[in-house]
């Protein structure tokens, strides 16, 4: 399901992972569960593209890492935003929303 | 989104990617195992039980290995170094089996390596421009397309056309230079713009000019590179020297680059360059001697330059009848190229079909082991690797395979193109520009790479899609072949068959061919004769008055010689010598129109040289001692001019004569007929020829020039057996003779008439053992072929061969269908190429010469010799099944 939504939106998912991690860090499977809690279920991203998508943003150089602790005392890997990986926060979330603009206006045409 | 700012922070992602793999690995691992812990624990805090809610979580990050994967195929570096990593993989696994790399390897090394030596051929000959100044623009302008135009249609033609921006012209000429070392030079007289037309400056001194060619005095004169490093020892200081060549006093005034040759097509054996000065030649239509040579002006057309040249002919013509027979514009790599280009090509042809050979082999020995390797590759796709990178790393390995054999085929085509190049002798214009240079490896590269693939393709194509049911059954029962890879495998072997069959074809079609020219009778007899040529122009002995003399005691002493059955002189040596046309009318018959008179190729003789080539005589007699002087003019005729003139009658007795303008003609009478001969052109039909006694010829008595000047020897050994003689040894002895007479007259072009003949068909030698290589390596390829797939089939039908044994089958029933199967193959792979090779053979229409192309002979010939071979190569492994045991075979899986 998670992969065929990822599919039909081509950079939507890296827009959901730099939103959750808008807040703070988080190791993979909390960046999973965020993203499933703030698209209120409606995605779930599967590991089998997770974790290339925070490959890929990290060497981008979007994203860090460092090993930590997680709330039940297991090592993982944590995932923050960079300030590049701010901006390109910023510069998607304005895309997104003139797109949907667009697309409404297109919905609504007659 | 800009993708430039992020590049400092891939190119470390790369270097880390590709230098501390270990690590980022290990990472990577423990990042996606932790993941899979936090998911387990979740499911436990959920109220899963431990091992339970693990399985769960497992199953859910579908697999640990897969999710490594996808993230090593998006880092940065990914293809970079998956694409190191398969080529390890490769070289290991093809390290393991090395009798199957070691035959693929040679496969393709002869492929390729066939293939880079033609391709440097063909990029030496016909596609490195020729090296001059704007090559293109360069043209050669004769009569219909190779006679040499008369002074006087030169300079009329030079003033009326308004095509080119340099019209030139060029003669041959020979002559004696004497000083320290008396020796023969050959050379060109050339109008001042010829050299200054190829754009090449000199190495030292000038080029010549305009004011050059006054043709009195002292004349300049350039010379080659080699001639100045063989006369003058490279010496700097040469410029201003003087030269005295045929009696006449030269000035060095400049010497050309090291390779400079042109115009390549003609007068190879130049070395020196001196002005051409027409004198009171500049009137005359008649003695056809000069080559021109012409630059195109910027924007001309050739067809434009062409229609000009024709009209001025044309009008000419009218002017002056018989004068002026079709004009040609060449470009003068035309001419350089000649008629080598299609022979090069049918060779490109030829080495490409062997390649493709090379590539079924190999493709169907990768099949073969495809099955060997399906559990393999089974495992890994069920461990979760893709199908694209099964595919990608089954290709790399065929990569690896072809490099492989590139990098031997580049030291076989080295090997080979030397080789090849000292076979092709004279034949093959330009050998000095083959070479295996960049492009060639470019070109062998770029070969190996598309072979590599090309045979990779299909069986990785099928291993990467191998079902994984269909793998545990094949796997645990040794069951006959699957349908689907027995017919991909038949396919390779009939079109293997197909292409084998068309080289052998075109292979067949050129033994024939050279078999035929080999048979061609040259009239005389070529064996146990020795030909030299004299030169006294320029020479103490070339006085009108000593010539004949010299001549006379130098056969005197050299028919004396130990081992000399008979000697004499003939001015050009057929063959190899030069061929001058004489016009001639016939005493009783109406006078023709200037442009009907009949001509005869003209030779001038003395006694006995009829008995020395063994030319027989068919009427008559030969010219004798007592033709000499005042005695009645006496002429042999040949055979060809003889019933052509006189057909049904005698022509000993008639009388001829060569003044036709002449108010009152000198008569000769024709008092012999002898055989035709050869006279040029090795597979020219035959034509009219006239042989004239030394002693009577005035020109050859009398003339000062240097066209007259020599003579030569044709002597032959006495031997008991033709065939153990060798001619060659009486050169020394023959030297001695002659320097014994006069040191200073030089003895050159010393050679025996078989060589002659052996230079005279280089050409048609040197395609046919090329075609007959790469037929028989065709052959060979072909038969491996068989025979592989006919003993996997057996391999793959122990069982069911075994059952048939033990049903009470007889070996020879075993054996028959073992072998029909592979024949069935075999026979649709002939049919195919049968028709592939009548398409093929139009090609070979212009190399081939007293064969027809469709010749059914030598097709029948080649498809019984391809069906042997693919019998005996299914033979063998059929009788490997004979001998399966019907007890161990069923055990067998």
């Amino acid at each position: 399901m998670a992969d065929r939504q990822t599919n039909l939106l081509q950079g939507t998912l890296d827009l959901l992972i730099l939103k959750s991690l808008a807040l703070g860090e988080l190791h993979g499977l909390g960046v999973a569960r965020r993203v499933e809690q703030i698209t209120r279920g409606t995605f779930q991203v599967k590991p089998g593209s997770l974790f290339p998508a925070l490959y890929r943003m990290e060497e981008a150089g979007w994203l860090t890492s460092s090993w930590g602790a997680s709330e039940n005392n297991r090592r993982a890997k944590f995932y923050k935003l960079t300030a590049a990986g701010r901006r390109q926060l910023d510069a998607e979330t304005t895309e997104w929303k003139r797109i949907a603009v667009a697309i409404g206006f297109a919905l609504q045409a007659t | 989104m800009s993708p430039f700012t992020q590049i400092p922070s891939r190119l470390r992602s790369a270097l880390r990617n590709l230098f501390t793999r270990s690590r980022v690995e290990r990472e990577l691992d423990a990042d996606v195992r932790a993941y899979a812990d936090l998911l387990a624990d979740e499911k436990v805090g959920a109220g899963m039980d431990h091992s339970a809610a693990r399985r769960a979580a497992l199953v859910e990050l579908g697999g640990i290995e897969r999710v490594k994967d996808e993230v090593r195929e998006v880092r940065t570096g990914a293809l970079l170094e998956t694409t190191a990593r398969d080529i390890r993989y490769a070289i290991r696994t093809l390290a393991r089996r090395p009798g199957f790399t070691i035959v693929a390897v040679i496969a393709l090394a002869l492929g390729i390596g066939a293939t880079s030596a033609i391709f440097s051929v063909v990029n030496g000959v016909l596609l490195r421009p020729l090296p001059y100044r704007d090559p293109d623009g360069l043209v050669v302008i004769l009569h219909e397309g190779r006679n040499p135009v008369a002074p006087a249609n030169y300079l009329d033609w030079k003033r009326q056309t308004s095509m080119f921006s340099a019209f030139g012209a060029a003669e041959y000429w020979s002559g004696t230079v004497t000083g320290d070392i008396t020796e023969r030079v050959h050379g060109l007289k050339v109008t001042s713009d010829v050299l200054s037309m190829t754009g090449v400056s000199p190495l030292l001194g000038r080029s010549f000019r305009a004011g050059d060619d006054v043709g009195t005095g002292d004349q300049p004169i350039i010379l080659s590179w080699g001639y100045w490093q063989r006369r003058f020892a490279g010496r700097r200081d040469v410029l201003g020297t003087s030269l005295i060549v045929s009696g006449s006093s030269y000035t060095v005034v400049g010497v050309m680059p090291r390779g400079f040759d042109f115009p390549m097509f003609w007068a190879g054996n130049a070395e020196v360059w001196t002005p051409l000065a027409l004198g009171e030649r500049e009137t005359s239509r008649q003695s056809q001697s000069l080559r021109l040579f012409a630059r195109l002006r910027p924007g001309t057309s050739l067809q434009a330059a062409q229609a000009q040249m024709s009209a001025i002919a044309a009008n000419l013509e009218r002017a002056f009848p018989g004068t002026n027979p079709a004009v040609t514009v060449t470009p003068l790599s035309t001419m350089v190229v000649g008629d080598v280009r299609t022979a090069l090509l049918v060779l490109l042809g030829a080495v490409g079909f062997v390649l493709l050979i090379a590539c079924a082999n190999v493709a169907h020995m990768l099949l073969a082991r495809a099955s060997a390797r399906h559990r393999e590759m089974t495992v890994r796709l069920a461990l979760g690797a893709s199908r694209a990178r099964l595919l990608r790393q089954l290709l790399t390995e065929s990569v690896v395979l072809a490099l492989a054999g590139g990098a031997l085929g580049i030291t076989l085509a080295r090997l080979g193109l030397r080789t090849l190049v000292a076979l092709a002798g004279a034949s093959l214009p330009r050998a000095d520009a083959i070479g295996l240079d960049f492009k060639v490896l470019v070109v062998t590269t770029v070969i190996s790479l598309l072979t590599g693939l090309g045979f990779g393709l299909l069986p990785a194509l099928r291993v990467s899609r191998s079902e994984m049911s269909e793998a545990l059954r094949d796997g645990a029962r040794g069951s006959t072949d699957g349908a689907g890879r027995s017919r991909i495998r038949s396919v390779l072997v009939a079109s293997e068959t197909a292409l084998a069959l068309v080289l052998l074809a075109g292979a067949g079609l050129a033994i024939r061919s050279f078999a035929a020219l080999r048979a061609i009778d040259p009239g005389f007899d070529p064996r146990g004769v020795l030909s030299a040529v004299i030169s006294l122009y320029g020479t103490a002995e070339a006085p009108p008055g000593r010539r004949e003399a010299f001549y006379t005691s130098t056969l005197e002493r050299v028919r004396r010689l130990p081992g000399v059955e008979s000697a004499s002189l003939i001015n050009h040596l057929p063959v190899a010598g030069d061929i001058w046309g004489l016009h001639f009318l016939i005493e009783g018959r109406p006078r023709p129109r200037p442009a009907d008179v009949p001509r005869a190729t003209f030779r001038v003789v003395y006694p006995g040289y009829f008995a020395t080539m063994r030319l027989p005589l068919l009427r008559g007699r030969d010219v004798a001692e007592t033709d000499r002087g005042n005695a009645p003019r006496v002429v042999v005729v040949n055979d060809f001019l003889a019933r052509r003139y006189w057909p049904n009658e005698d022509a000993v007795g008639k009388r001829v004569a060569f003044d036709p303008s002449a108010a009152e003609p000198t008569w000769f009478t024709v008092v012999g007929v002898v055989k035709n001969d050869v006279q040029s052109d090795w597979s020219a039909p035959p034509d009219a020829e006239v042989f004239l006694p030394y002693r009577q010829e005035q020109s050859y008595l009398e003339s000062d020039g240097g066209h007259v000047g020599f003579m030569t020897l044709v002597v032959r050994a006495s031997c008991s057996d033709a065939r153990a003689c060798n001619p060659a040894s009486l050169a020394p002895a023959i030297r001695d003779v002659i320097g014994s007479l006069d040191r200073s007259v030089p003895v050159t072009d010393v050679v025996t008439m078989e060589d002659v003949i052996t230079g005279a068909t280089a050409r048609p030698r040197f395609t046919l053992v090329l075609l007959a290589t790469f037929a028989a390596v065709a052959l060979v390829l072909a038969a491996v072929g068989i025979y592989g797939v006919i003993s996997y089939a057996v391999s793959r039908r122990t069982h069911e061969i075994g059952v048939r044994v033990a049903l009470g089958a007889s070996p020879g029933a075993v054996v028959r269908l073992i072998v029909a199967q592979g024949m069935r193959v075999v026979t649709v792979g002939v049919a195919i190429g049968l028709v592939g090779a009548l398409i093929a053979s139009r090609l070979m229409t212009q190399l081939v010469y007293g064969v027809r192309v469709t010749d059914p002979t030598t097709y029948a010939g080649v498809a019984a010799l391809l069906g042997a071979v693919a019998l005996v190569a299914s033979y063998i492994p059929a009788r490997r099944a004979t001998r399966i045991d019907p007890l161990v075979a069923m055990r067998t899986d």
